[in-house]
């Protein structure tokens, strides 16, 4: 043990005096800030001024409906929802009732030319089967497209309306949007709103992936530094292959959880401007207690599993490149469950969600993302602790067993008949 | 006096290679041991299962008369062929470091690392990363981690390998220096210079099996005075002849081995009738001329 301690300590006090760790831990909170508060800031640079669309169709009432929409939005149809934070000045609207290919090839231009922004086309036939087409240079302005959308739907409603003899402000109440406030319940008590959770769940689910997997790649380019300094062989003269591969598991995770713990302290330190920056998207953001412990226990367990594979990888080749190729089994199950994490984020309690959760290499995503979006039983808890220790106790007597025979082993990497001598080979 | 090292038959294959084939030897306490032994012959497999780096198949291994255990490590020195040091580690962390994985304290690995420092022109480095010091600063970095700890048997895998000629001079005074405190000191190597000049004992090994072990005096001794160095002008046609067993011209100077039997003043008088010779020594046979003789038989 005493030996395993010196590993860790040597470990531990190199990294964290590094000026590698150190630019990082004070960069990734500075990059998340600016991840947070630039596109907030970006939306409010991003008004360009009025959008210029020309309403072209047969109908006259209807293009004049539209164009009547467009300029006057109806109160609460979108306003004071999060994502209108970023909306247009309005909009210039022309209407032209003689739809013609002429005008069609014409308007094209024009929008090509940049002298309006784009065209609605509004033709009896699409609308029939509820259709219509919108033309512009951006179409990848979600607020544009949104607010044409709504204004063709709603003269539409109002055309329909009207012909069946409603008017005037009858018509405005019964258009008028339900606001639905979504809330989570945590241990039957209501918690912080369904953005906020689906926000924060997502953002420390990101920050753990991350951190299993740069810890877990650092610990194999560590042995694979050490198998080219060769400096393995002195050491295994006083200290065993285990208590070396135990030390440098220790060691960077405990560097691991330091940085999240620095992290956690300029979050708590730091959040409240940025918060109050992001307050329309992260309305009342509050991360439970729990949460953060789980982060904690989900993150050590998820590094100790990936890092034993991650060990084994470096004991078996000698350069970062031939690591790269070599890395596809402990990035796959990984990057698999990072696929996984929208389905079980959205349906939780699924028994798909529960069963894919419970599985090891995917429990430090999935089984987090169902804890910070909703409570799982306890017992499931339990269980996937208890997976998740028998299967990182099983790898590493396998990687243990390839570390100690792959640092002595300098040259070419093994094939995979002789990577199963290596697991049988004695003492 | 007891056995620093005995091997007991220790065996190791790896795959289906044999790297050491039920190898048994005795390192007495005291005095410098040479493993000779060509490239590939089980030289480093062999020290690595002394010291536990990796397990015999079969045999056992004993340490100063008891059956191999990792508490002895500690009074053991390694310096493996295969060294290194972690390149951004500062030259006396990393030496504290290595100390205390071998038992020292901080304090005393502290102080002896700075004393070896001392002795070793290394004082003005020893806050520099090891990244910064020259290979053959590095190298002495290196023999110091070995010795920190004051050990009693000093393993020594192909220790002048690489090494810049002060510093093998250096290293090799170290050794004789630790030799006088009674410390015993085993070291592999296949050049054969360096064994004549150092060694007491040998074990000569090849394909994992010990050809020839004992005390380097004695197996000269065994060889007998049948070697024959001459230099001479002309043509004294010797290669062939019935006296002479073999027949090696170095260039500037010849030299064979008389035939068991074969007198060597005949050989001088044959010689004189045909050239003038300017030099004829009767020697014992060089290393060299038994190592390649006896790995030559048993190939």
């Amino acid at each position: 043990m005493h030996n395993v301690w010196l590993v860790v300590h040597r470990e531990y006090l190199e990294r964290i005096r590094s000026k590698t760790f150190i630019l990082f831990t004070l960069l990734m909170p500075a990059l998340l800030a600016a991840g947070v508060l630039v596109p907030t800031k970006l939306s409010e640079f991003k008004s360009v001024g009025a959008q210029r669309i020309v309403v072209v169709s047969a109908d006259p009432d209807l293009a004049n409906a539209v164009r009547q929409e467009l300029l006057a939005p109806p109160p609460g149809s979108t306003a004071g929802s999060p994502a209108e934070l970023g909306a247009n000045d309005g909009f210039v609207v022309q209407v032209i009732t003689t739809p013609s290919d002429d005008l069609r090839e014409t308007l094209r231009q024009h929008v090509s030319a940049g002298i309006i922004d784009g065209f609605l086309w509004l033709n009896a036939d699409d609308l029939a089967h509820h259709k219509a087409s919108y033309s512009a240079k951006d179409v990848a302005d979600f607020e544009t497209n949104r607010a044409v959308r709504s204004a063709v739907r709603t003269a539409l409603v109002k055309q329909h309306l009207a012909q069946k003899g409603m008017t005037g402000p009858q018509v405005e109440t019964l258009l008028t949007p339900v606001e639905l406030k979504t809330v989570h319940i945590t241990k039957g008590r209501e918690g912080a709103s369904g953005m906020a959770v689906f926000m924060t769940g997502f953002f420390m689910v990101m920050l753990l992936y991350v951190n299993v997997l740069v810890y877990g790649i650092s610990v194999m380019r560590s042995i694979i530094e050490e198998k080219n300094s060769r400096i393995l062989e002195v050491l295994l003269s006083s200290v065993t292959a285990k208590e070396l591969l135990a030390g440098k598991i220790l060691g960077v995770g405990a560097v691991g959880l330091t940085q999240i713990a620095i992290w956690l302290i300029i979050g708590a330190v730091f959040s409240t401007p940025g918060i109050v920056a992001a307050k329309p998207y992260l309305s009342d953001v509050h991360i439970p207690v729990t949460a953060i412990a789980l982060f904690g226990v989900f993150f050590l367990l998820g590094y100790f599993l990936y890092s034993t594979m991650y060990a084994a990888l470096g004991a078996m080749v000698n350069t970062d490149h031939e690591a790269q190729q070599m890395q596809w089994p402990a990035l796959l199950p990984i990057l698999l469950a990072i696929f996984l994490a929208n389905p079980v984020m959205q349906h939780p309690d699924s028994q798909m969600a529960v069963w894919l959760s419970l599985v090891p290499f995917f429990a430090p995503i999935l089984m987090f993302i169902r804890v910070m979006v909703e409570t799982p039983p306890v017992w499931q808890l339990v269980l996937c602790f208890a997976l998740m220790l028998a299967t990182i106790y099983g790898l590493l007597a396998l990687s243990s067993r390839i570390y100690r025979i792959g640092i002595l082993m300098y040259g070419k990497r093994p094939t995979l008949p002789e990577l199963r001598r290596w697991l049988k080979y004695a003492g | 006096m007891a056995n620093a090292v005995e091997l007991r038959g220790i065996h190791k294959t790896f795959d289906h290679f044999v790297a050491v084939d039920h190898l048994s030897i005795n390192i007495r306490e005291g005095g410098v041991y040479g493993l000779l032994g060509p490239n590939g012959a089980g030289k480093t497999s062999s020290i690595r299962m002394m010291i536990g780096i990796i397990m015999p198949d079969e045999g056992e291994v004993w340490l100063f008369g008891e059956k191999f255990h990792r508490k002895q490590l500690q009074r053991v020195g390694y310096l493996p062929e295969e060294r290194g040091l972690y390149k951004r580690m500062k030259v006396l962390d990393h030496l504290v470091f290595l100390g205390r994985l071998h038992g020292l304290t901080e304090h005393e690995a502290r102080k002896r690392s700075l004393a070896w420092c001392e002795r070793l022109q290394l004082s003005e480095w020893t806050h520099k990363k090891v990244e910064e010091l020259s290979k053959g600063m590095q190298q002495k970095v290196q023999f110091i981690a070995a010795l920190l700890h004051n050990p009693d048997l000093i393993i020594m895998d192909e220790p002048f390998a690489g090494l810049d000629p002060a510093n093998a001079v250096m290293l090799k005074d170290v050794l004789l220096e630790l030799k006088k405190e009674g410390k015993t000191i085993l070291f592999s190597t296949h050049r054969m210079d360096q064994v004549e000049r150092l060694c007491d004992a040998i074990c000569l090994i090849d394909h994992g099996r010990a050809l020839l072990e004992g005390d380097l005096k004695k197996i000269k001794a065994s060889y007998g005075t049948n070697h024959v160095q001459m230099q001479y002008e002309g043509d004294p046609q010797l290669e062939g002849s019935d006296l002479v067993q073999s027949f090696n011209n170095y260039g500037n100077y010849v030299e064979l081995r008389l035939k068991p039997g074969a007198d060597a003043q005949q050989l001088l008088r044959t010689a004189a009738d045909r050239a003038r010779i300017s030099r004829f020594e009767l020697l014992e046979p060089s290393l060299e001329e038994i190592f390649i003789d006896v790995v030559g038989r048993n190939a």
